[in-house]
C-alpha cells in the first residue's frame, strides 16, 4: 500500500523501535528511583546493547529479505524485550526487565546506585530525543514530499 | 508514560511520609506524656516500605511504584534520665527508682535518616522531570 510504504520505509521502524524501547527503560528506571529506600528491593535493569544488537541483526535481516530498506522489520525476541502486535496491528515492545546482581547490598538488602540510575535517565531521555528529532524530520520530509506533489 | 509519572510520584508520596515520621520524631523527643496527659513516652516510629503500589487504578501500575506498607514502633530500650524530684520518676523500691523514661529517640539518626529521605525524594523529583521531558518530546511530533 501507498502509505503503508510510506510510513515503513527507511529509518522509520527502526526509529519507532528506539523511541518504544527508550520509553519502556525510562519505565524500569522510574521504578528502581521509586524504590530506593525499599528494603529488599533489587534494581531492575534492561540491557540497552541487547536491543541494540537485535535492532542492528533486525536491519540487516530486512535488508537480506527485501534487498532494500523497505519493508517489515522483525525484532527477534529476547528475555527481556519481546515484539507484540495489538489488536489494531500495532507493533509494540513488552518488557520484562533483568535483576542484575551489581553493585554492593546496603544494610537494608537493596541494591540502589544512585549516579548509575541518574545517568541512566539522562541517557534514556537524550536516546528518546535523538529518536524523535529523528523521526520528526523524516515525517517533514515526507511533507514537503507530499506538498509537491498535490 | 503518564503511568512513569505515577511511579514517581508514588515515590514521593512515601518519601514525604517517611519525613513526616522524621519530624514527628524530633518534635516529641522530650514528649512523656500521651495526648490523654497520661505518663506513656513517646516511642520512635519508623516506616517501612514496599514495592508496588496497591492504590493505582492499572495492573501495571500496581506493580510498579511503591509505597509504605506500615508505620512501626522502635520497640528498642528508652532513655533513662535521673530526675527524682519529677512526678513521673520511678517510684522507690523499682529498678530504676528516681529515674524518668524518655523516648527512644536520638536526634542524629534521625537527622541522618531526614537527609537520606529528602535525597531520595530529590532523585523521584529528578525522575519525573525526565518523564516530562520525554512526554513533551513526544508531543512535539504532533507539531
Amino acid at each position: 500500500m501507498f502509505i503503508d510504504g510510506l510510513v515503513n520505509s527507511d529509518s522509520t521502524p527502526v526509529l519507532e523501535a528506539a523511541a518504544q524501547f527508550a520509553a519502556r527503560r525510562q519505565g524500569v528506571l522510574v521504578h528502581n528511583i521509586a524504590n530506593f529506600s525499599t528494603p529488599q528491593f533489587q534494581q531492575k535493569t534492561l540491557s540497552v546493547e541487547a536491543f541494540q544488537d537485535r535492532l542492528s541483526e533486525a536491519v540487516e535481516d530486512r535488508r537480506k529479505r527485501f534487498g532494500g530498506n523497505r519493508g517489515d522489520l522483525q525484532i527477534r525476541d529476547s528475555q527481556e524485550v519481546r515484539s507484540v502486535r495489538d489488536a489494531s496491528g500495532q507493533i509494540r515492545l513488552e518488557v520484562t526487565p533483568g535483576t542484575p546482581s551489581g553493585n554492593i547490598l546496603f544494610h537494608d538488602r537493596n541494591n540502589r546506585d544512585l549516579e548509575r540510575s541518574m545517568a541512566d535517565l539522562a541517557e534514556t531521555v537524550a536516546s528518546f530525543r535523538v529518536a524523535t528529532d529523528l523521526f520528526r524530520t523524516r515525517m517533514q520530509l515526507l511533507q514537503s514530499a507530499i506538498s509537491e506533489r498535490v | 508514560m503518564y503511568g512513569n509519572l505515577d511511579v514517581s510520584v508514588s515515590g514521593l508520596i512515601a518519601q514525604r511520609t517517611r519525613l513526616n515520621t522524621i519530624a514527628a520524631n524530633i518534635a516529641n523527643r522530650d514528649a512523656i506524656l500521651d495526648a490523654d496527659g497520661n505518663y506513656s513516652p513517646y516511642r520512635r516510629r519508623f516506616t517501612v516500605f514496599e514495592a508496588g503500589n496497591p492504590n493505582a487504578s492499572s495492573r501495571a501500575g500496581r506493580e510498579q511504584g511503591v509505597h509504605v506498607a506500615s508505620i512501626e514502633l522502635d520497640q528498642s530500650e528508652l532513655m533513662k534520665r535521673w530526675e527524682p524530684d519529677s512526678p513521673y520518676a520511678q517510684p522507690p523500691g523499682t529498678p530504676d527508682a528516681g529515674y524518668v523514661y524518655y523516648p527512644n529517640i536520638d536526634p542524629a539518626t534521625e537527622m541522618v535518616d531526614g537527609l537520606d529521605a529528602q535525597r531520595a525524594y530529590e532523585a523521584n523529583i529528578a525522575a519525573a522531570e525526565a518523564t516530562k521531558a520525554i512526554v513533551a518530546q513526544a508531543l512535539r511530533l504532533l507539531s
